[in-house]
């Protein structure tokens, strides 16, 4: 893990299979980057600010699917819902001042979590199915509580995560901190360690003597804690919230997870790819926008390099 | 009694346990007003089945091989799209189109999955996001009209007021597809291989052969779904029918298919969509806010991710022992 190269390019050629599909990746990579800086605009102000913020939104939400993912647990697809429900808490407990509703937000989102990594943990319950009904209790909850209507500040303040700081949106500033602070707990800390293992061979890592269910339980706490982070961001962005916000992100940040090279069965991975994935989709999509392809074109076109990235990691991990 | 509760808890029968449960309860709150057991009810329970029924079929087979096809909800959304924009003058011939689509779909990911080796998530999420790209970019991101209103009222129209057509074609699948599960080779060597694929492997099965067929069979059934859903409403839109993955899944494990493989039975699955629909039906025919049917729904998930967790028996025995051997220590102190 320590090396940079096997962290960026995973099996770092040693067969000529792999050599073959590293020239690829290599190639596909410096395609892109010769498409996007052909494009004109790319390099100026505006659109890298717009690459910027389509970043820090999807990448708070990837960072966190990075943790489930590599533990073993697949995905989460109630990440989404998390995010929303943190936005409704943040705006609705403004009054009592930004940084406490911020605090609150980030509260509700590791609470939510955690109860779901609790019950995956300890009982094994299949995680799929665990965030499928967290997700159904969140919408229900969340439209009984606010009537199905939408959230609107209720004191002034969130403006300030809208700001910028020497030109530097503020969410890109969370999302770089988000994702620091992401790698460091994966790379330096017990935990950290742990969730590899676990995820590389659950079995091993409970003989081992591991807490396994607790630290699985610490992975979706981070997880929750890092989409409140977007909920937050996003609810200052749009001055309102309601479930709808995060509709979406579970699926786009697992693709984000995949195409930087996270393995889908765990144990692998880590949240610099995650970063890598999050900013060659944006990449992708802000180029799109330049050239001035349709809306429909973009979703299309990012869908098809999900799955040819998919293809080539599967190739590359040569099994 | 314990005897009793055990059978109809059991793996086989606990999704028609559930399905009773569910209608015993809203009769209980219904209190014979005959807002619950109406025909009305009935037939809307059944028009929500037939959208919602095929699609969990298709997740649900994928779901019994070990596998999970996250490009249903896509396929159906695509599948109504091409029905829409090539069934204008004759319906069949859009049926096809559509049907086609989710074979060739199904096939190719199916391919790609048994010869590299990859697994289903992946695979299926990018094909979901490639599937959801083309719809946007057949119907230029608008809703699609489809003009052919004869077809629409058809399918609609109630048969005995309580099947329409488009119902009646979707139990019909459910039907032909637990005859072929129960009485052909090939329903053998579907659940031998969610059982456990390598002995099944070992004892001549072609568990590949299988894989692709089950994830043509899945994105063919999810495209059926989506095509009736297109033609009745007359109308087929990108998006909206995003979120039917999450309640198919739902309805799928409520119908005793298991995460982990070989478990399972169409059956099982009609019942579990059916449960999930006379909750809807149901709790809006007795004026039960919608949001308490989402929250219902996610607390029977939660009960069977509970229930199914493989190492909740062993939690418990080990909560009792440490309770008793507490109990043990603070005697033994006492004189």
């Amino acid at each position: 893990m320590s090396n940079i190269s096997t962290l960026i390019w995973p099996g770092f050629a040693d067969t000529t299979r792999r050599r073959v599909v590293l020239v690829i990746r290599l190639g596909g990579l410096l395609g892109l980057a010769g498409w996007a800086f052909s494009t004109p605009g790319i390099i100026s102000l505006p659109s890298f600010f717009a690459l910027l913020n389509a970043i820090s939104f999807i990448g708070c939400v990837a960072v966190g699917m990075t943790f489930i993912t590599l533990t073993g647990n697949i995905m989460s697809l109630a990440l989404g819902a998390t995010l929303s429900g943190a936005a409704l808490v943040f705006l609705a407990t403004l009054t009592l001042g930004v940084i406490p509703a911020f605090i609150l937000a980030i509260l509700f989102g590791i609470i939510i979590t955690a109860l779901q990594g609790a019950v995956i943990g300890w009982l094994k319950a299949n995680p799929i199915l665990v965030s499928i009904a967290a997700l159904a209790l969140l919408l229900g909850t969340a439209q009984i509580v606010t009537s199905g209507q939408s959230v609107y500040p209720a004191a002034p303040g969130s403006e300030i995560f809208k700001t910028r700081i020497a030109g530097i949106p503020i969410s890109a500033l969370f999302f770089f901190v988000t994702v620091a602070i992401g790698q460091l707990i994966l790379s330096y800390t017990r935990y950290g360690l742990a969730m590899i293992m676990i995820g590389s061979n659950p079995r091993a890592a409970e003989a081992a003597g591991f807490r396994t269910a607790r630290i699985i339980m610490v992975a979706y706490m981070l997880a929750g804690a890092f989409s409140a982070v977007s909920g937050v961001l996003l609810s200052a962005r749009y001055g309102s919230g309601d479930m709808e916000l995060g509709a979406g992100y579970d699926y786009n940040a697992i693709g984000a997870v995949l195409v930087g090279g996270t393995s889908i069965e765990g144990g692998s991975g880590s949240v610099i790819r995650t970063l890598i994935g999050v900013t060659i989709i944006a990449l992708v999509e802000v180029v799109l926008i330049l050239r001035g392809f349709s809306d429909q074109m973009q979703y299309l076109i990012t869908g098809l390099i999900v799955l040819a990235v998919i293809l080539l990691h599967a190739l590359g991990e040569g099994r | 009694m314990r005897h009793t509760l055990a059978i109809l808890l059991g793996a086989k029968l606990r999704p028609f346990t559930i399905m009773v449960g569910a209608i015993i309860v809203l009769a209980l709150i219904d209190r014979g007003t005959g807002y619950f057991f109406s025909v009305g009810t009935a037939f809307s329970v059944f028009q929500l089945f037939a959208t919602l029924g095929l699609v969990a079929l298709g997740l649900g087979l994928s779901m019994m091989v070990r596998e999970f096809d996250l490009s249903v909800a896509g396929m159906m959304g695509l599948a109504g799209c091409i029905a829409v924009m090539t069934g204008v003058e004759n319906p069949w011939l859009g049926l096809v189109c559509g049907v086609v689509a989710g074979v060739v779909s199904g096939g190719l990911q199916g391919l790609i999955m048994t010869r590299l080796r990859i697994s289903s998530v992946g695979v299926t999420l990018g094909g979901l996001l490639t599937l959801q790209g083309m719809t946007y970019v057949l119907t230029g991101n608008r809703t699609i009209n489809y003009p052919n209103l004869p077809v629409s009222l058809t399918l609609s129209k109630p048969i005995e007021g309580l099947l329409s057509l488009r119902s009646a074609a979707a139990l019909a699948v459910f039907v032909f597809i637990a005859l072929v599960m129960a009485f052909t080779r090939i329903g053998r060597d579907v659940a031998a291989t969610g059982g456990d694929r390598r002995a099944s492997m070992i004892a001549g099965v072609n568990t590949d052969r299988v894989l692709v067929g089950v994830f043509m069979a899945s994105g063919a059934f999810s495209a059926l779904g989506g095509v009736l859903l297109s033609y009745s409403l007359g109308a087929a839109s990108p998006a909206g029918l995003a979120d039917v993955l999450a309640p198919a899944a739902a309805a799928a494990i409520i119908g005793g298919v298991s995460l982990l493989g070989g478990r399972g039975h169409p059956l099982g699955i009609a019942a579990g969509v059916l449960t999930l629909c006379i909750l809807r039906s149901g709790f809006n025919a007795i004026g039960v806010p919608p949001p308490v049917h989402e929250v219902v729904t996610g607390a029977i998930l939660l009960v069977i991710a509970i229930v199914d967790a493989p190492d909740l028996v062993r939690e418990l025995t080990r909560w009792r022992l440490r309770r008793a051997e507490r109990r043990a220590k603070h005697e033994a102190a006492q004189p």
